[in-house]
């Protein structure tokens, strides 16, 4: 086998160590441990569909409530996995603009990046602020999906993952925004 | 001012905002609410409409289908299943003109069925072929061209990221997409080797360094053939992972979701029987899986916002309206609409432009009649190209980038690609003007 | 002449057995009856149908928000937060009469106060009923004893699922625009569903045996505004809805027993093999289901209790004769 590492593998390394910069070396710690779970998630939801798979077709035992189960497992991956996405600079964008206005002007760049992130930290507030009241509502009356007598699960731990995932992801943002502001002052 | 204008300048926000580089998903989510909030005159009804969307736009088991392809493709690149391709394919043609260009492609046919992402093939082919078809005469910024363009066939041959995408967005069958997009991927394949053949024979500069070398080693017969055995044993992992996950999809034994669960799980197993995954480097893997996912089902969650906001300004309506009123007729629309998608290409990636057009024209294509997976492979063949084309196409960069080598320059590779490019708007034509090339095993 | 905007929507397509009556009953009846009474007011509907705004999980909290101000809402879909509009799904083997089941629940959602006060807790008003006709199984496969159920996979919508409890069928869930491709792709071996509801969805075309075993007629749902909406209508509107809305509960009534008779010829003529469980199978799944109301009355309560006691009391005041007595023993 190949010792290098596939460039495709390549890790971005996006926790700084506390002393450098201990605000994202917390946030860093706690998007790094979320996305941890929601990268588990991925591994159980594949076994857990084979084990639907061949239980269904080898052992007269299919599961039931795989399909339901997965499709609330994917909402909650992408909740767990955001924050890690945004410190490591990894959401999807049209960067050719930008990269070609580094070499003129810096300062710019960090400017409008500094903007992108405040504009991110606001699109997970705004996502936070309606939900929250769902999220309150769903565990109050201890909402479920499923089917009562068959199998249920309540919401509420879903609910509060979209919670989390936005409360961290606007930190992260406001992180990546406070980091690129500072970059126009030294490069000032 | 109308509502439709009003959507009319949303999209254009829209599209100024992605220019200037903004994530792509801020930029959906914040035109999405805006839009809503303003043409409703209601902020409450955007909160609404944002919860209901984060919580459910992508709760459903299809989604699914996009970690778990991701986290087979990566598997079955670590574990050098891809170098095996090629060197059975390398062995086998040997005999022929422009033999290692058409291993490339033949290779990337076969790779494509087991990985859902161009990037992937793009990045294991780079590594595998570029050097050997360096090595043996072939110009380097040529050989790197035939990688680029060969890789767009992990789009089109089922699995694949775009094709998901696709299905998700215009409301068709994931599973009936992957079945679609099988015979326009062969007819690719097929274009790019006769192309090969073609201008090798025509162009010899173009292609080699040194004509003779080549044609000597093509003509040797002084070799010692791969032993039978060896070239089955590297063929096996990769056989049975395209049998598993496309025969699974074409008898309809899996669903596309478990197509990926059964298949992430067989690459595993190869991964692991091959020695090729050790504990650290499988974390790696399925945190790269999560990375990568999450940026696409973001975008998906986006997109899905974005598209009730255009519902909501009636806009799909409007257009389709104004496309009938045109007296443009379906095929006339269908042009249009792939040389807008050729133009985003050329600075856009893929999966935004999916993300912006499909929710806008697939309501108007099925309003003009246009069979929706018919329409789709066409959206992905254009789409396709956009990677090849500059200022931005991302499969060139992604194997200069692997490549890392100084004498051969992104605009050498780009140019190595028209020829792929021709090859893809050939097909693009043909698949619009025939639909049966889509159809044929689907109804 | 004062205009209101009035944005209706669905989940589901205009041709949908739920939803044909919103848009060729309910707003043409609204109109006119408008434009009749002096054409003081004039309704600008905004048609949000086929789910361009909402997913069918979400019907409930679309009107509930105001995402639109009248919508169908599937109740079937809500039994974490509208249970009580689920009984008829915990009591099956009732009645294959749909027109009575709209006809009781157009009178109990009105005026038994546990219904009426449910739909306003969850910020909505009802307007008229939705059901659908009798469930039946349509497979891959006919059921002619109760041993052919065992180890298959059938779509079972929501609560429907427990009626495959003690059978040895695995329910997934679904709904009409998803059983297709379940069976296709073999997610599935066929759903348990109604005549009305699988014509237009071409089910039959992947499961082409239909077993009829009459497991009832159900309540599904029903047309509700937006409470805040409809409380701030001028008078005259909210009563031109209420009028509108008893001839749109006749129509949809009409609609599904025309297109549940059309929907019979024309799946046969496909193709579609009809047989019928015998009553012996029949009686042993009735009476081999658990009790399957009990989780039911558990969360329910004693709203639970009055709304089963007052269901079933209404079934057989209309001469219904339910193949179980869910409500024994209360
Ligand atoms: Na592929
Ligand atoms: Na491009």
């Amino acid at each position: 086998m190949s010792t290098e590492d596939t460039p495709e593998l390549q890790e971005d390394r996006f926790v700084p160590s506390f002393y450098e910069a201990p605000y994202g070396a917390v946030l860093g710690s706690v998007a790094a441990a979320m996305s941890a779970v929601g990268t588990a998630s991925i591994g159980a939801l594949m076994l857990l569909i084979v084990a639907d798979v061949i239980g269904r077709n080898f052992l007269d035992a299919p599961i039931t409530g795989v399909s339901e189960i997965a499709a609330r497992a994917v909402v909650a991956i992408v909740f767990l996995q955001v924050p890690a996405a945004i410190l490591q600079l990894r959401l999807t964008r049209a960067d050719f603009l930008v990269r070609r206005m580094q070499k003129f002007s810096p300062r710019l760049v960090a400017l409008l990046e500094s903007l992108f992130c405040l504009a991110g930290a606001i699109v997970f507030a705004l996502i936070l602020w309606a939900s929250w009241p769902k999220f309150l509502s769903a565990w109050q009356t201890a909402e479920f999906f499923g089917v009562q007598g068959v199998w249920t699960i309540p919401t509420w731990p879903f609910r509060g993952i979209t919670i989390l995932g936005c409360i961290v992801a606007a930190l992260a943002a406001l992180y990546r925004a406070r980091v690129e502001i500072r970059s126009i002052g030294s490069t000032a | 001012m109308t509502t439709l204008t009003i959507g009319f300048i949303l999209i254009a926000l829209l599209i100024g905002l992605v220019l200037l580089g903004m994530q792509i998903a801020y930029a959906l989510f914040g035109v999405a609410f805006l839009g809503i909030w303003i043409i409703r005159g209601n902020i409450d009804l955007s909160f609404r409409m944002l919860e209901l969307t984060a919580y459910s736009g992508i709760a459903d088991y299809l989604f699914a289908t996009i970690p778990l392809f991701v986290l087979m493709g990566l598997l079955v690149s670590v574990s050098n299943v891809g170098r095996d391709t090629f060197e059975v394919a390398e062995e086998l043609l040997r005999r022929m003109i422009c033999g290692l260009g058409v291993a490339t492609v033949a290779a990337n046919t076969i790779f494509a069925a087991v990985t859902g992402v161009s990037i992937a093939s793009a990045a294991v082919f780079t590594r595998v072929a570029v050097p050997e078809m360096t090595r043996h005469g072939y110009r380097p910024a040529f050989s790197a061209g035939t990688v680029a363009g060969s890789s767009v066939l992990g789009m089109l041959i089922p699995p694949s990221l775009l094709l998901i995408i696709y299905g998700v967005l215009a409301e068709v069958s994931i599973g009936g997409m992957f079945i679609a997009g099988i015979i326009p991927g062969l007819m690719l394949a097929l274009g790019f080797v006769v192309m090969l053949i073609g201008i090798t024979i025509a162009f010899p500069d173009f292609v080699l360094n040194d004509p003779d070398a080549v044609r000597e080693r093509r003509l040797d017969r002084d070799f010692t053939p791969m032993p039978f055995k060896v070239l089955i044993l590297k063929l096996v992992p990769i056989f049975m992972l395209v049998v598993l996950v496309l025969g699974g999809l074409y008898t309809g034994f899996f669903t596309p979701t478990e197509a990926g669960g059964i298949g992430a799980f067989g690459a595993l197993i190869v991964a692991l029987s091959r020695r090729s995954l050790d504990r650290h480097k499988l974390w790696q893997v399925m945190k790269q899986t999560g990375v990568i996912s999450v940026s696409i089902l973001l975008l998906l969650i986006a997109a899905s916002f974005y598209s009730r906001m255009l519902a909501i300004a009636g806009l799909p309506n409007a257009i389709a309206g104004l496309v009938t009123d045109s007296g443009f007729g379906p095929l006339g629309f269908m042009f249009f609409y792939a040389m807008i998608i050729l133009l985003m290409g050329m600075i856009l990636d893929s999966t935004s432009i999916l993300l912006i057009m499909v929710p806008i024209a697939a309501p108007i294509a099925q309003g003009l009649g246009i069979d929706l997976m018919h329409f789709g492979i066409v959206t992905v063949l254009a789409v396709e190209i956009g990677l090849l084309t500059p200022p931005f196409g991302i499969s060139v960069f992604t194997v200069h980038n692997t490549l890392n080598d100084p004498n051969v320059s992104v605009e050498q590779i780009f140019g190595a690609t028209l020829p792929f490019i021709a090859v893809m708007l050939g097909v693009l034509v043909i698949v619009a003007l025939v639909p049966s090339t889509v159809t044929l095993f689907l109804y | 002449q004062q205009s209101l905007t009035v944005n209706i929507g669905s989940s589901h397509p205009e041709a949908n057995i739920w939803v044909y009556a919103m848009k060729n009953t309910f707003q043409p009846e609204v109109n006119r009856i408008l434009a009749e009474n002096g054409n003081e007011y004039q309704v600008n509907w905004v048609e949000n149908y086929a789910g361009t705004l909402y997913k069918f999980t979400d019907t409930r909290e679309a009107v509930m928000d105001g995402i639109v101000d009248i919508g169908m809402v599937g109740t079937v879909w809500e039994g974490a937060n509208m249970p009580l509009q689920n009984v008829t799904y915990f009591t099956p083997f009732a009645t294959e009469d749909h027109r009575m089941i709209i006809e009781i629940f157009d009178d109990l959602s009105e005026n038994l106060p546990e219904l009426k006060n449910s739909w306003a807790e969850n910020g909505m008003v009802h307007l008229s009923s939705l059901i659908t006709d009798s469930y039946d199984i349509y497979a891959t496969f006919p059921v002619k004893t109760m041993a052919d159920l065992q180890n298959r996979k059938l779509n079972a919508p929501g609560t429907s699922a427990n009626w495959l409890r003690e059978t040895g069928a695995t329910p997934v869930d679904g709904a009409l625009t998803t059983y297709y491709t379940n069976i296709q792709t073999g997610v599935t071996e066929g759903t348990l569903s109604f005549a009305s509801g699988i014509l237009p969805t071409r089910v039959y075309e992947v499961a082409p045996e239909l077993t009829r075993v009459g497991i009832g007629s159900m309540y599904f749902g029903g047309i509700a505004a937006n409470k805040d909406f409809f409380d701030g209508l001028p008078e005259p509107v909210r009563t031109a809805m209420r009028e509108a809305a008893k001839a749109t509960s006749i129509a949809h009534g009409d609609y599904v027993a025309e297109l549940a008779a059309r929907a019979m010829d024309e799946m046969q003529a496909a193709g579609l093999t009809v047989s019928q469980l015998p009553d012996e199978e029949k009686a042993k799944w009735v009476n081999g289901l658990p009790n399957i109301i009990e989780p039911w009355l558990e969360q329910t309560g004693e709203a639970g209790k009055t709304v089963l006691k007052a269901y079933f009391a209404a079934l057989r005041e209309r001469g219904a004769t339910p193949l179980r007595n869910w409500d024994e023993g209360l």
